[in-house]
């Protein structure tokens, strides 16, 4: 039971109360009166379910708080048209421990939603997941592009539904940074990006936040950067260990990357002070306080954390554009999480069809707060226009966005406090200027984790 | 065996819990001491130094008094401050103009459900696993001290070796059983666990209390007529209070207190403030709205019962303190 | 040796007649016993010993339990980096950590033996010990806080620091990539490339200022005027609110940045040097003609923050403090105990001997309190073994790894992502057979005294 959390925790805490504030703008009375969503009631059916009258349902994820309530919107309307109830358990921080236990004791939930790739897989090779059956499968190829449906397999088995998405190619900007310093356009690639950074610091404003404190905001600095200049394919190369973090590819995305972390004065507080800043930090440090800082990189969650905790309005004092594309194209790195069946039965493969299918992803996306790699939902149906933006971006991307690196590697490498890239990198952002050491002490730490 | 006997208990020639009464005594005897044996005529230079090398103590341990209460005056004032004072200017500040206090964080997580729950698992998980240890402990010490069976004294001395068992070793073991029982990601999973632990401190304690009862007293009310079990009931365990107060109250905040334990097996549903508390220091400055006014009402339930019960909290805290 | 478990019930037990043989009153019936003993003992067997026994052949298999590693487990945490720092911190712990708080106990406990409002004070150095270790670290955390605005800690040291050290005028003010200067980035000093002449102004632009917020706000910049006697300049701030205005020339929206220190350097050393003034124009003696100019680091240095406390080299002392903090008032609680029971003649019959207070207290106090202070020391070294939360709480996430011990390092291997029970169950039964020594200890020690 491998899971590497922290990055979802992280996110989640974030989102859970940003969801909240989120939904506490505009017109969320409504929803919240007739949950499962006004509009939708009335739409038509696009997918079959049976009748599952008497029969209960478990259903795990680490959702707490207001995220649990959106999601509870769905579950609703599964409870309404099958006549099944379904108890939701909310894992908090241990879902390995919690379902490890749980399935050891016979007594795993129906339908859980598992944190990243790596678990799925780990998974499958246990058998503690089971195949999805027929009708899912229709929902799914009938929805889904092919990157996210092979995400939820393994060994040609289609085992989990990537029911919930995000984007973390993002870079966030205090609009009255770029006024003042004069920036009228968002860079488009990393060239153009130093420069902004540049112009910003000259400007006085602390340009870069970054929340170094958790390693897993600069293992996506780093993603993002690879995936953009070495390619897709290099990519999954890397993310299977199939080369070396000793090849000229990693060597060079490094080098990138140190002409934004090598200028002490582009980053807020330095780098010594970013290794101390949290995420959340990293948000509040760019969008609140006497002195601003101009930009923040992360995913499409960073909006959740924006409304939770400064006063800055979305779309006004707050903005938002892709990451700088570094070699042809600007990268779209991903995550999200994966729904799987842990006990199979007509109930456990009606909800995980249910999930697939265009009705729930609408229900969840009008929640707010929430990215569905659902290509058949309708636009519309998103709460606010960032988000939109932001959901178009990633099923723009079709096939061509990468799943986040190190929720792909074993956990011991790629989502372990004080050990592998995450430990790799904060020792980066310190030292920017020993790139080979660097890939030295990344290949031998990825040798002993995808080895064991 | 009255109260202050009972109480003597705790307090014998090496025993900690004599703190709370020492104020008087070490300093009589030091009166005492001076009075009796000391030399009548001492210099006056002597005298002086004494008297300024008293100042100096006297304002030596006035500046220690401020320097150990400053981190939780810290985080008390901390918690009566708006969130954006809090990241704008050093509690400290607020010192001279305390105007700017505010309950306004408090009001705000009484409000949150996460936390609200939270302290009611507190309890709930506090309660069952103190009385849980009083009672078993009280019955399985009753029996080492008055009942005969075979191999008693090894068995006692079996309980007795547990108490330095470190509860790390029972976390993993635990979860993979409490999953398989079903109790894992409930209450269940912590009272246990601690009932389990308390266990052996409980049977030591109660058991050289009960020892220690008037075998005539015993013998007087079973010639009354009454059973081994009412015997227990109704002439022990009314006998034992003192002792079963210290226990009570070290068990309460070794539960309230605990984090590890709870966090390995509580879940977001029954998660107590510990737990919750902890995932906000994730982000540390950024949660301090939640975690300082947290903190306290995480430490103010303890502290009450640290100034209510003195003497049985520091004989109760000091005796517990090798888990 | 006993450890105060064993002195609180031995308590008891001294309180009255030497335990004789005791027979139950009056026969009890097997049943009985069964009853009274059976809950303690299951619970006990299902809780304490059954782990011990399931720990101890987990230890022997891998990470999923599936293949036997014999002692493989046990030769990793000597070999796992992460294991064995924490090992090495828990060694640092035991040696440091009960000296430092049985030493503070005694202090405190003599000094206090003849102070009226003794209670008072041990009231308030006792006071920690009834709170949690979360909260006792919640209360560290805001100590250390490395914002000198934030964490008391801080406050002081700066405090301390600025009394003797003068801040700079303008911290990390930048020369742009524009001027004439260069020099290390926002810390200067900052060096003309060419040299300078009279009647040919000399131009330093300073950035990285925000145009709103320079200190002292002072009024426009003004160009220098040409000198035929002295060479002559402007420092000022070659930014404008919303960009703008031509880069290296004094534009009239643009701000003086009077107070600057201006150095003439000829061949290494200085010749001459000045003050900006109000507009930003100084002027120097002919001396300078042919010289570099150069604005010393001491205007731009950051200001001093102070200690980074909760750093990867402090953050173990730290910690230690806050054990301290809290396990003080119990050493103190239990020595002051010991010390009433002292016989006073010793003491008053060393003095009349010509002792002075301190060799009272080394040769005749400390020896007589050996006892209590055995228990004392012996106690706080099982505890320090065990240590976890304050740990756990008080070292942020990048540094975590360097604060590491045992008890948490078997937390993150075991219910952290890694999910290794097998490496967990092992660093439980290292824990376990450090307490040994203590237990085997405890029980001769009782079976002499007759209490078992």
């Amino acid at each position: 039971m491998r899971t590497t959390l922290r990055t979802r925790r992280a996110a989640l805490a974030i989102v859970a109360v940003g969801a909240l504030a989120l939904s506490g703008c505009g017109d969320d009375k409504k929803s919240e009166d007739k949950p499962g969503g006004g509009k939708d009631t009335g739409a038509a059916e696009t997918v079959e379910l049976p009748k599952l009258d008497g029969q209960t349902l478990e259903v795990s994820a680490v959702w707490s708080g207001p995220e649990e309530k959106n999601f509870k919107a769905v579950l609703a309307e599964f409870e309404k048209r099958t006549g099944a109830k379904v108890n939701y358990l909310s894992t908090g921080d241990n879902t390995a421990t919690v379902l490890g236990t749980r399935i050891e004791g016979g007594k795993p939930p129906n339908v859980s939603f598992l944190p990243q790739v790596g678990v799925l897989q780990q998974f499958a090779e246990r058998g503690w997941v089971k195949p999805l059956g027929p009708e899912a499968i229709k929902q799914l190829d009938k929805n889904f592009s092919k990157g996210w449906k092979e995400l939820g397999a393994y060994e040609g088995k289609q085992y989990g539904v990537y029911a919930k998405a995000a984007n973390k190619s993002l870079v966030w900007y205090n609009t009255e940074g770029f006024e003042t310093a004069g920036i009228s356009e968002p860079p488009a690639d990393w060239k153009g990006f130093v420069e902004t950074a540049q112009t910003l610091s000259d400007a006085g404003w602390p340009a870069v936040s970054i929340g170094g404190q958790d390693g897993w905001t600069l293992t996506d600095w780093f993603e993002n950067i690879y995936l953009s200049q070495a390619g897709p394919e290099k990519y999954d190369q890397l993310a299977k260990h199939e080369i070396k973090w000793t090849d000229p590819s990693v060597k060079q995305a490094l080098t990138t990357l140190a002409e934004l972390w090598g200028k002490d004065d582009l980053i807020a507080g330095g780098a010594e002070g970013a290794l101390r800043t949290e995420f959340p930090k990293s948000v509040t440090q760019t969008f609140s306080g006497d002195t601003p800082a101009a930009m923040v990189f992360e995913g499409d969650f960073v909006a959740a954390n924006i409304n939770a905790d400064t006063d800055a309005k979305l779309g006004e004092d707050a903005d938002v554009f892709k990451f700088p594309a570094v070699g042809a194209e600007s990268p779209v790195v991903s995550a999200g999480d994966v729904a799987t069946i842990l006990k199979d039965g007509e109930g456990s493969q009606a909800l995980i069809t249910f999930l697939a299918s265009k009705d729930a992803a609408e229900i969840w996306v009008a929640q707010g707060g929430v990215l569905s790699p659902n290509k058949s939902v309708d636009m519309a149906k998103y709460k606010d226009g960032i988000t939109r933006e932001i959901a178009q971006a990633l099923l723009d991307a079709g096939d061509d966005f990468r799943f986040d690196m190190s929720d792909q590697a074993p956990a011991a490498f790629g989502g372990t406090k004080g050990q592998g890239m995450w430990k790799g990198l904060q020792d980066f952002l310190k030292n920017p200027s020993d790139v080979e050491g660097l890939q030295q002490q990344l290949e031998s730490a990825a040798a002993k984790a995808y080895k064991g | 065996m009255s109260d202050s006997s009972a109480a003597s208990e705790f307090s014998g020639p090496t025993e900690p819990s004599a703190a709370t009464k020492q104020p008087k005594e070490p300093e009589s005897q030091a009166q005492a001491a001076t009075a009796s044996s000391g030399p009548p005529k001492r210099s006056l230079a002597s005298r002086l130094a004494t008297r300024s090398a008293g100042g100096v103590l006297r304002v030596f341990l006035i500046l220690t008094a401020l320097f150990w209460l400053t981190p939780a005056v810290g985080l008390l004032v901390s918690s009566f401050r708006e969130p954006e004072d809090m990241t704008a200017s050093g509690w400290w500040t607020v010192l001279s103009k305390p105007a700017d206090l505010t309950t306004r964080a408090y009001s705000t997580l009484l409000e949150n459900d996460e936390i609200t729950d939270a302290l009611l698992n507190t309890v709930w998980i506090t309660v069952p696993s103190t009385l849980g240890v009083v009672v078993i402990g009280a019955m399985a010490g009753y029996a080492f001290a008055w009942m005969d069976f075979k191999g008693r004294d090894w068995w006692f001395v079996a309980v007795v070796a547990m108490l330095v068992v470190p509860i790390q070793i029972a976390l993993i073991p635990l979860a993979r059983l409490f999953g398989d029982i079903g109790v894992f990601g409930t209450i269940g999973g912590p009272i246990l666990f601690h009932i389990g632990f308390g266990l052996p401190f409980a049977v030591f304690l109660l058991r050289n209390f009960f020892a220690e009862i008037p075998r005539e007293l015993l013998e007087a009310a079973r010639l009354d007529g009454a059973g081994e079990v009412r015997l227990f009931f109704t002439v022990v365990m009314p006998l034992a209070g003192p002792a079963l107060a210290s226990l009570a109250i070290f068990q309460f905040l070794w539960v309230w207190n605990d984090l590890l334990v709870a966090l390995v097996f509580t879940t977001t549903d029954s998660q107590p403030l510990t737990v919750a508390l902890i995932r906000e220091t994730r982000a540390f400055s950024q949660n301090i709205e939640t975690l300082a006014p947290g903190a306290f009402l995480s430490l103010v339930i303890p502290l009450a019962v640290f100034f209510a019960f003195q003497r049985q909290f520091v004989s109760g805290v000091m005796a517990g303190a090798v888990k | 040796m006993s450890t105060p478990a064993v002195s609180a019930g031995a308590a008891g037990a001294a309180g009255g007649p030497p335990a004789k043989p005791r027979k139950s009153v009056l026969g009890t019936r097997p049943w009985v016993v069964v009853l009274f003993l059976l809950p303690a003992l299951v619970m006990l067997g299902a809780l304490v010993v059954y782990p011990i026994g399931y720990s101890v052949w987990r230890s022997l298999y891998d990470e999923t339990g599936d293949g036997f590693v014999g002692l493989g487990n046990y030769g990793d945490v000597f070999s796992d980096d992460a294991t064995f720092t924490a090992l090495k911190n828990t060694a640092i712990w035991v040696a440091v950590a009960p000296a430092l708080v049985t030493g503070l106990g005694l202090i405190f406990a003599v000094l206090t033996e003849r102070v009226r409002w003794q209670t008072a004070f041990k009231m308030i150095i006792f006071m920690p010990m009834a709170i949690s270790m979360l909260a006792a670290g919640i209360i560290f955390r805001l100590v250390y806080e490395a914002d000198p605005d934030q964490g008391v800690a801080n406050a002081v040291v700066v405090g301390v620091h600025d009394t003797f050290v003068e801040s700079t005028a303008y911290p990390k003010a930048n020369a742009p990539n524009w001027s004439d200067m260069e020099g290390p980035r926002a810390k200067g000093p900052y060096t003309t490339k060419s040299t300078v002449s009279a009647g040919d102004p000399v131009l330093l632009p300073l950035v990285g200022i925000p145009p709103d917020k320079v200190p002292g706000d002072p009024g426009p910049a003004k160009a220098a005027e040409a000198s035929g006697e002295e060479i002559t300049g402007t420092v000022w701030l070659d930014f404008q609110k919303g960009g703008g205005g031509e880069k290296g020339a004094v534009d009239a929206a643009e701000r003086a940045l009077p107070g600057v220190k201006v150095e003439a350097v000829k061949d290494g050393s200085v010749v001459a040097s000045t003050t900006s003034g109000d507009d930003g124009t100084f002027a120097l003696p002919k001396e300078a003609e042919g010289a570099q100019l150069r604005l010393p680091a001491s205007n731009f240095g950051a200001a001093y923050n102070g200690l980074d406390w909760l750093g990867p080299t402090l953050v173990t002392p730290a910690v230690i403090g806050a054990y301290a903090w809290m396990w003080a008032g119990f050493a103190m609680v239990l020595i002051a105990a010991g010390l009433a029971g002292v016989d006073r003649n010793l003491l008053e019959a060393a003095r009349v001997d010509g002792a002075n207070e301190w060799q009272v207290f080394r040769k005749v106090t400390v020896p007589l309190l050996a006892p209590v202070l055995v228990v004392v020391f012996v106690t706080l070294m099982i505890n320090v073994m065990k240590i976890f939360d304050l740990v756990y709480v008080i070292a942020p996430e990048p540094v975590q790894d360097d604060a590491n011990v045992l008890a948490l390092q078997l937390y993150l291997v075991a219910f952290g992502p890694r999910a290794d029970y097998g490496l967990g169950s092992a660093i439980a039964i290292v824990l376990f057979i450090l307490v040994l020594p203590v237990m085997i200890i405890n029980i001769r020690r009782l079976r002499k005294e007759r209490r078992l």
